[in-house]
């Protein structure tokens, strides 16, 4: 071997990428290294979720760090994995190209770990080789030589325990080192492979102007992967290359020999012959680890589902227990402040928008961020701990029949919290049609926005503090059950008509349990509760301000009641228009007003129906919600939220795809205006006929 | 010569089939090529050693440090020897 090639020292701050494995740590890791300077936002055209963040050297000088997505090979199955190739083989405009690479690796694990390494040391780019996890490894009896696998590959190897901070300091000791070693590996390309690759890296090179190491890490990658996934952003092969590969395609095809199987194995052979090398195995494992114990239950097919259902039980339990008394104090504390200023101001229309649009709108949203809270805290304790993939794991038979696999739970069990991130998450699978059903039943799972509805008509529902509050919290999980059963029946009824397909099959890493890292859950959770007061103090402020005014405007003549005057308003001509279509549901063209303010989003209902009804109250107490609700009527005199209206409105809420957030999110994410025009029609569509059968079912038994 | 003996001492069958709690070295993938690459690309190339740990449906299996998941359907395609444990 001759010297290893030394890189040229950068001028401007350098660009690194870290990569790695799923589960490995590496966003643990991108953390500890660039702390508080994080931006994160999205690569154009994907919402994959796009991380940058600025380290400092040793020398102070600073660095610029890409976290990208984790995968467990080049060969890019999902959108995901696409932006992560895209990014290091420089296919994207909008994102520099890494100069140097930190691939991290899980060291109990390596094998499989270094089948990734193994892809980017290809790529003839400055790497840094993390061994993430030594101490795991070591209790597992494994003895990985780092300073072995630097001689064998030339290139820094640090071992480093990413969760207590060991390491950091050598990692970032070789981050600020100007001339970073090339890989000093090589390994055999099977032979009848070789002219292949040779004439594509050529073609890549002369034609799409790739330097000449890339283009041989980019044939050998389009040699293995048919580059099937291709996402908006990224820069297209030109024609001559295509050419090229199409016919050598051909040409094994018509030999029958599997050039991607063999690239594979010869990959794997170079690995296996390393980690003889470097890994010496204490030995055999004693025991079942604490992994192992809890696996056996809570993967166990019946104490499975027990398990489940419990945690489940707990979660909804935990919403109305717990946020019962924050909830008071910040409805207390909102009457208070409309009270305040009506004492304070003189009355006239400015005093009425402050008080019943802005915070009659807003705080009736905002006291529901108790409960949104706890359901963070639950959904981010169990992604922390590696629950989620086990729950995965139980409910992917339940899914297979529905033609889903174990993999779209994890989306759809996100979706309980928010449909977004949800949706976001359906871009670690890998079919196509899977992900597009995914995506169209998600926002059918029961989100956080419906949770103020749930509750503001539960309320309404039992106005007496004597019921149980078994009763309500059983009426809110059968609202949430039917969200789940019409999006698993939907599910069905799509594999089955519009985009039918094989029965996906699914392959996942179960991660080791971890203790849940509470400062990250409490990051996320107050991450989350931002978000919700940022929109509840725009777009919702806007709404109620907007709305306000449309019910306040045109004036009616001086003498006419409140009612009269909401009547002849804008917001009442609106409603009333709509009304002939929702009066067979038993909503009136008040409720409409609410119907139609909370297409921008679910919890506006709330606060639509503050601004409609305390509109109402001339009296200068603020009444809770729910008692102005029950105190309204129909013209004829009878009571407009009776027990069927209240039950008929929550499910409306479960089916009705009401969150312009959504639309545009599945618009990005499906790159068309097709399949978010179609959830809204097949989702309103079904909430209006499954509302219709609900209310006039009910009228009929003389409910 | 020797090798391919050993090898027709053991049974080979699918991973399906493979009784929980025994451990067994894949032999071969016969599935179509995008799957058999997938399968790889998570650990389950030749000579890889496996434990299954549970499943009858959906399989959990204990693989070079890790636990993985994979459906029946995707597991049909890799071929065992066994090599410890089961009857």
């Amino acid at each position: 071997m001759s010297e290893p090639i030394k890189s040229t020292a950068p001028t401007r701050a350098p660009v690194y990428a870290l990569v790695g494995n799923p589960n490995c740590g590496k966003s643990t890791l991108f953390n500890a290294l660039t702390g508080l300077k994080q931006k994160i936002g999205n690569y154009p055209g994907v919402t994959v979720e796009k991380k940058m963040g600025t380290a400092y050297s040793q020398h102070g000088q600073p660095l610029t760090i890409i976290d990208l997505p984790g995968a467990y090979s080049l060969a890019a199955r999902s959108p995901d994995e696409a932006v992560l190739r895209d990014v290091l083989l420089g296919r994207r405009a909008d994102t520099p190209m890494p100069d140097r690479i930190v691939c991290i690796a899980d060291a109990t694990n390596l094998e499989r770990n270094l089948y990734l390494v193994h892809q980017i040391l290809d790529l003839g780019r400055p790497v840094i080789l993390v061994l993430n996890m030594m101490d795991v490894a070591e209790r597992a009896g494994l003895v990985v030589r780092a300073a072995r696998m630097e001689k064998e590959l030339g290139i820094p190897v640090i071992p480093c325990e990413a969760v207590n901070g060991k390491g950091l300091v050598e990692l970032k000791l070789a981050m600020s080192r100007h001339d970073l070693p090339l890989s000093r590996h090589s390994w055999a390309i099977p032979a009848p492979i070789a002219p292949a690759v040779s004439e594509i890296a050529a073609s890549l090179s002369e034609n799409d102007q790739r330097a000449p190491l890339i283009a041989r890490a980019e044939a050998l990658l389009l040699l293995t992967d048919q580059d099937s996934v291709r996402v908006a952003g990224s820069r297209p092969l030109s024609a001559r290359t295509v050419e090229i590969l199409r016919s050598w395609e051909k040409r094994w095809e018509g030999q029958g020999t599997d050039w991607a199987g063999s690239l594979v194995n010869s990959r794997y052979d170079a690995i296996t012959a390393l980690c003889a090398h470097v890994i010496e195995r204490g030995g055999e494992k004693t025991g079942a680890s604490a992994s192992d114990r809890i696996d056996s239950v809570v993967t166990h097919p019946v104490w499975g589902w027990a398990v489940l259902g419990a945690v489940m039980t707990a979660l909804f339990l935990s919403i109305f227990t717990f946020a019962q008394v924050p909830m008071d104090w910040i409805g207390d504390h909102m009457a208070k402040l409309a009270d305040a200023v009506k004492h304070t101001m003189p009355a006239g229309d400015l005093r009425d928008l402050i008080t019943d649009g802005a915070i009659g709108g807003v705080g009736s949203v905002i006291t529901f961020l108790p409960q949104i809270l706890i359901l963070f805290f639950f959904i981010g304790l169990l992604e922390s701990t590696g629950y989620m993939a086990r729950a995965a794991f139980i409910m992917d038979r339940l899914m297979s029949r529905v033609g889903l696999n174990g993999k779209s739970f994890i989306p759809m069990l996100s979706s309980y919290a928010c449909a977004i991130p949800g949706i976001m998450a359906t871009r670690t699978i890998e079919d196509t049609k899977d992900r597009l059903v995914t995506i169209l039943v998600a926002p059918l799972m029961s989100c956080s926005a419906r949770l103020p509805v749930y509750l503001l008509l539960i309320a309404a529902l039992f106005p007496s503090t004597t019921v149980p509050i078994g009763a309500k919290v059983g009426i809110m999980i059968s609202m949430y059950a039917l969200g789940t059963l019409g999006a698993f029946g939907f599910a069905w009824l799509f594999k089955r008509t519009l985009l039918k397909g094989e029965p996906p099959l699914m392959i996942m890493e179960l991660p080791p349990y971890r203790l849940p890292k509470l400062r990250d859950v409490a990051l996320h959770m107050c991450e989350r509760a931002w978000m919700f007061l940022k929109r509840a103090g725009t777009i919702i402020l806007g709404i109620s301000i907007i709305l306000w005014f449309l019910t306040a405007y045109p004036k009616a003549p001086a003498g006419t009641t409140d009612q009269q005057q909401l009547a002849q308003s804008f917001a009442g001509i609106a409603g009333h228009a709509i009304e002939p279509v929702i009066k067979p549901l038993g909503f009136d063209w008040q409720i409409g007003i609410g119907l139609i303010t909370s297409f921008a989003a679910r919890e506006v209902f709330v606060s639509s129906m503050g601004v409609i009804f305390n509109a109402q109250t001339s009296d200068d107490n603020t009444a809770p919600l729910h008692d102005a609700l029950l105190a309204a009527k129909w013209p004829d005199g009878r009571a407009l939220f009776t027990p069927l209206v209240c039950i008929t409105l929550m499910v409306f809420y479960v089916f009705a795809m009401q969150c312009i957030s959504t639309v545009a999110v599945v618009r990005r994410e499906t790159n068309s205006w097709r399949w978010p025009l179609f959830q809204i029609a097949y989702m309103t569509g079904t909430a209006w006929l499954v509302c219709l059968i609900i209310y006039q079912t009910g009228r009929a038994f003389g409910f | 010569m020797m090798t391919v003996d050993l090898r027709q001492q053991r049974p080979r069958m699918p991973l399906t089939e493979l009784p929980v709690g025994a451990t067994g070295r894949v032999c071969a993938l016969d599935g179509e090529a995008g799957l058999c690459q997938r399968l790889r690309e998570m650990g389950f190339c030749e000579s890889a050693v496996i434990e299954k740990v549970s499943g009858v449906h959906t399989l959990l299996c204990q693989l070079c440090g890790t636990r993985i998941a994979l459906s029946d359907r995707a597991a049909k395609h890799v071929v065992v020897e066994l090599i410890r444990g089961g009857v």
